[in-house]
């Protein structure tokens, strides 16, 4: 398993994560698999790696 | 040869006990067909569950039933494959070992002559929406498409077919995830050059084609051939709607999507609830462009229950033969060697041994791990326990371990990227269990009862069978 990342949706609240080397600190908007919306992971409200 | 319609009437005819009917209208996209399959499995049911009205992405009737756990018991596995339910153990392993070696030439038919070329929809007259795709889990991304995609080597021509997710994006667009195995080098090759990739999604098919797919063969092995052995004949190959004879898709499938993996584009795709039991992380993979659909007027949509005993048998059986025969040829006692669904069909490898000498044990281990790199913790047995009841191997472990003594672990061995307790992307450790009795000391006895009082002492006298079922 590859390190991955927790990280808040900012517009539902829930949790998901993320591969580190895929997606941490890279300039692609994750996709919120609960509300299905696209954010920067900037805008999460919480990050746990 | 029939599609997976033939399996299921076949199964109803001689075992009915094994398929159940949903008839009922139910939202796959809501995650309920996969609440009734979690459902019958709290009470330790694994039937075949055909749903006759499931809903498609647009909220509307589908056109096609869905057909899934197929694979939830070995039993069914056997039947796939020809074989008696009672040859579900070694005997199954190892007539897989059998034919995955005894490879079937395949045979091209004309269209005329191929039932997947019932409906053939190009362009933008394909919507994936039109299905019944399947929402598996709560931290799913999307509906995903979770059977086989074909793809066909540029350099050898060998087609090689893996069970790859999809995950629903678009009418016409899926995410693809792929791990570092055969499919990622063809598509690693066409993309060196800018090239798209050519991909059969096959959706549904006789159970046999996904059984056969799962091949331990290597890189360069026609796929096709493969599962022409599975088959026992060869298997009927049509040219696809998109690139005619350049890539030959299955003729008696169900259901047949047909696309591109986009040369280098890249997007988010996932999480997926995956083998082991959790979820993959969202990552950054491929992209693929429907170019077609070709399927049966009659088709039944397909899905493997992935995390869950239909996916776990799955990863079992087609393993254990050749590593029974990699272990037989250096370890001749060797009477058993099983993949436990408790560790989803994959990372524990129990085996039992007539062992002779003292080493014979760890032997046998060490070919297992390397036969097959998903195997994580090895446990020897001796030949009195039987490996199919994993109370009897945990019993061997219990009273024939001492930890100082037979356990070895071998760090930074090439593991599974999805096992969640790896830390290195690609390696991970093993363990080797020996749980066999010593050769060259005095052992204590296992306690029996008398094989003459066990033959002659019948419960059905001495019980009431109106008891005896209320026992369960």
């Amino acid at each position: 398993m590859a390190r991955i990342f927790w990280v808040t949706c900012p517009y539902c609240a829930k949790r998901f994560y993320c591969h580190t080397e895929d997606l941490r600190h890279k300039d692609i908007d994750l996709r919120c698999p609960f509300c299905e919306r696209e954010f920067p992971q900037e805008k999460s409200p919480r990050i746990d790696e | 040869m029939g599609g997976l319609r033939s399996f299921i009437e076949t199964l109803e005819r001689e075992r009915p006990d094994q398929v159940v009917h949903v008839t009922e209208a139910v939202d796959p996209a809501k995650f309920e067909v996969t609440a009734v399959l979690k459902h019958l499995e709290l009470r330790r049911k694994y039937p075949l569950v055909v749903f006759d009205r499931p809903l498609d992405l647009h909220g509307r009737p589908s056109a096609l039933p869905i057909a899934t756990n197929i694979y939830a018991t070995r039993e069914r596995c056997a039947m796939a494959l020809g074989l008696a339910p009672e040859d579900a153990r070694l005997g199954l392993s190892l007539e897989y070992a059998r034919r995955e070696r005894a490879t079937v030439a395949p045979t091209v038919v004309a269209a005329t002559d191929a039932p997947v070329k019932e409906i053939v929809l190009t362009g933008d007259a394909v919507d994936l929406r039109d299905l019944p795709i399947v929402r598996h889990h709560a931290m799913d991304a999307a509906p995903y498409i979770d059977m086989t995609s074909v793809m066909r080597d540029p350099d050898s021509g060998a087609y090689n077919i893996a069970f790859l997710r999809n995950m629903y994006k678009g009418p016409r667009k899926l995410g693809l995830h792929m791990s570092p195995r055969h499919n990622w080098q063809i598509v690693r090759k066409r993309e060196a050059k800018d090239e798209a990739t050519p991909v059969a999604i096959v959706v549904s098919h006789h159970p046999a084609f996904y059984i056969g797919a799962l091949n331990v063969s290597a890189f360069g092995v026609d796929d096709y051939a493969v599962v022409g052995g599975m088959f026992q004949r060869p298997l009927r190959l049509v040219p696809s709607a998109t690139w005619g004879d350049e890539l030959l898709i299955p003729a008696d499938a169900d259901l047949v999507l047909e696309g591109y993996v986009l040369p280098n584009a890249r997007e988010v795709e996932g999480p997926f609830g995956e083998f082991p039991g959790t979820y993959g992380p969202q990552r950054v993979r491929w992209v693929v462009e429907i170019t077609a659909l070709d399927r049966r007027s009659d088709a039944i949509y397909q899905d493997v229950f992935v995390g869950h005993p239909d996916n776990w048998v799955l990863g079992s059986f087609p393993k254990e033969g050749s590593i029974y025969n990699a272990i037989k040829g250096v370890v001749p006692t060797v009477k058993a060697v099983h993949l436990p669904t408790s560790a989803v069909g994959r990372f524990h490898c129990y085996i039992s041994i007539d062992k002779r000498v003292d080493g014979e044990s760890k032997q046998a281990a060490l070919i297992a791990l390397g036969a097959c790199d998903f195997v994580k913790h090895v446990v020897v047995v001796d030949s009195d326990i039987d490996v199919y009841r994993e109370e009897e191997v945990l019993w061997a472990i219990a009273t024939r371990v001492q930890a100082d003594q037979d356990v070895d672990v071998i760090k930074n061995v090439k593991g599974a990227t999805l096992d969640p307790s790896q830390v290195d992307d690609i390696m991970g450790a093993k363990m080797i269990i020996d749980a066999t009795r010593p050769v060259r000391r005095p052992f204590e006895a296992r306690i029996e009862i008398p094989s003459d009082a066990m033959d002659r002492v019948r419960l059905e006298r001495l019980i009431p069978e109106d008891q005896l079922r209320r026992l369960g």
